[in-house]
């Protein structure tokens, strides 16, 4: 967790913004380490459920609170992870629709709560990494965008939690193109349904040994009565062994 | 003119308000709610994007009452047993039963957040089909309908927008509690007004214009700052060294003494001697007597 950033975006795991959706996004960059965030900052306060690509072997120590799973309507996967992780794999869905290879259904992650009932687990939290990979599998954007609806209809809405998805855009930005990459199309449409975006590009001088990129952080669909109702700052960042930091652009510790 | 058409003076009017991921207008439509609402008519609102709470949040006092969501956000493709209103619903029989369900005597304004939302799911022709019936039928005063323009292609953007009486586009403004709207209004009468204003929106959702930037407006043009000031060096000419140069003879332009000149050689200067011989078609006459020389 960056202690930076969550004073950039005003956040605290003791305080969590619930029935908030995030977009983190890249262009010709590597966004994950803001997952890794995420994932650490609602680990100390929520329910975690991760739809990942890769295998969970990266989490950190105390994670008795993690529900991981594997969607996909294909496959059915399974972690056997330690004592200390509980693991659950959705049902495979009986592909009725064929066309429709990613229906969501509420009850699935309904059964993520408090299941045990040893505790009272808070809101949960749905992380995705990352949303690009789905169109690579053959998905079409406007499946992957209903998706992403009905998370944030279940997750948000519903259970009031939160949820962050990663989606990945290689290749230029191109502005009032009416045949859009599918990858251009899914960043738009997702970024007209969250409330926060954090959009990770390199620099626009090019290669720099002391900042690794920029971070756009756009604060959107806000309640009335907190002001402005569209927000955007730009920071740069560097990238450590153990973590990050943000800074204003001009700012880093090599220039000052 | 985004004063006029929150006025909703015209009856019949389809108002899209088009958006992009740079300026959301949804506060905008939230305006145009609360318009509706002030001038005691009815509002049907298809929300597909925001939930009944989003939505109505900044809506006060009983005028909550008149605000008829119709909850197409929880199950908008009808996967589950039960849909509140789905994409397919979307048709001239459904809303008419829809909007009469209320028992408000005056037609009502149908809200549509978002258009897009129905796009992504109906054909073009379809949802140009239901609009067009929906504003000839009676059933609605009015139409506003919100349109993510980033997401579809040119020519779905403008079949839709052809249809509306007025189109709305919104861009970010020079800060954040700014945004500019490009206003392209369609008369009965078929003409077509366009016009440009920067605006913003109070907690109440009250619009205030600020400024307008239409083609009517020429900029103010500056005044005009002399290039020869406050210089090191001297770049400006006294008198005698303007009138100086303004008698210098440029090297290659003809002027009347240069031509004098040539034409009528003086004392002393070369002379050439001709002399024909039998084969020369010699004319006395000057070839160039007729040039006007």
């Amino acid at each position: 967790m960056f202690t930076e950033l969550n004073s950039i975006l005003n956040a605290s795991p003791d305080t969590i913004t619930q029935g908030e959706f995030i977009l983190i996004s890249d262009r010709k960059s590597d966004a994950s380490f803001l997952i890794h965030h995420f994932l650490t900052f609602y680990l100390k306060g929520c329910q975690l459920i991760t739809g990942q690509r890769k295998r969970s072997a990266g989490l950190p120590g105390g994670t008795e609170r993690v529900a991981v799973c594997f969607e996909s309507s294909r496959n059915q996967h399974r972690e056997s992870s330690g004592p200390r992780r509980r693991s659950h794999g959705l049902p495979q869905r009986s592909c009725r629709r064929p066309e429709e290879p990613l229906r969501v259904r509420s009850v699935q992650f309904e059964q993520f709560q408090g299941s045990d009932g040893a505790e009272e687990w808070g809101p949960p939290v749905l992380l995705v990494d990352d949303l690009s990979v789905l169109l690579s599998l053959g998905v079409s954007v406007g499946a992957v965008l209903d998706f992403s609806h009905y998370c944030r209809v279940t997750v948000c809405s519903q259970l009031k939690g939160n949820v962050a998805m990663l989606a990945r855009c290689d290749g230029e930005e191109e502005e009032d193109d009416g045949d859009d990459e599918g990858s251009e199309r899914l960043l738009k449409g997702l970024t007209h349904q969250c409330s926060l975006t954090l959009h990770v590009q390199g620099l626009p001088t090019g290669y720099c040994r002391d900042i690794h990129g920029q971070v756009e952080v756009c604060w959107r669909r806000r309640r009335q009565c907190e002001g402005k109702y569209t927000q955007k700052k730009l920071f740069q960042y560097k990238v450590h062994d153990k973590g990050a930091s943000f800074f204003a652009p001009g700012t880093s510790s090599a220039v000052l | 003119m985004l004063t006029e058409l929150l006025q909703g003076a015209d009856a019949g009017g389809f108002v899209i308000i088009q958006d992009s991921i740079r300026c959301s207008g949804r506060h905008l439509l939230k305006s145009f709610i609360n318009a509706a609402l002030h001038r005691e008519e009815a509002v049907h609102v298809l929300g597909f994007e925001v939930d009944e709470e989003e939505l109505k949040d900044g809506v006060k006092g009983s005028a909550i009452d008149r605000v008829h969501f119709h909850n197409a956000y929880t199950d908008p493709l009808g996967w589950t047993d039960h849909p509140a209103f789905t994409v397919h619903q979307f048709c001239l029989e459904e809303l008419t039963h829809l909007v009469k369900q209320s028992s408000h005597s005056r037609p009502a304004t149908l809200v549509i957040d978002s258009l897009s939302w129905i796009l992504r799911h109906r054909s073009p022709t379809a949802v140009c089909k239901t609009l067009h019936q929906l504003r000839k039928g009676g059933a609605v005063r009015a139409i506003i309908a919100l349109l993510h323009a980033d997401m579809h292609q040119k020519g779905t953007e403008g079949s839709v927008c052809h249809l509306a009486t007025s189109v709305i586009t919104i861009a970010p403004g020079m800060n954040g509690d700014q945004a500019v709207a490009k206003i392209t209004k369609r008369s009965k009468s078929g003409k077509v007004m366009q016009d440009e204003e920067i605006f913003n929106i109070n907690e109440d959702f009250t619009v205030i214009v600020q400024s307008k930037l239409g083609p009517k407006n020429t900029p103010t043009e500056e005044k005009e700052v002399d290039p020869t000031a406050n210089l090191t060096f001297n770049l400006r000419l006294s008198d005698t060294e303007r009138k100086a140069k303004e008698k210098l003879a440029l090297p290659f332009v003809f002027s009347k003494e240069k031509k004098t000149a040539l034409l009528h050689s003086g004392p002393g200067s070369g002379r050439i001697l001709y002399e024909p011989d039998s084969n020369d078609d010699y004319d006395q006459e000057d070839p160039d007597d007729d040039l006007d020389v």
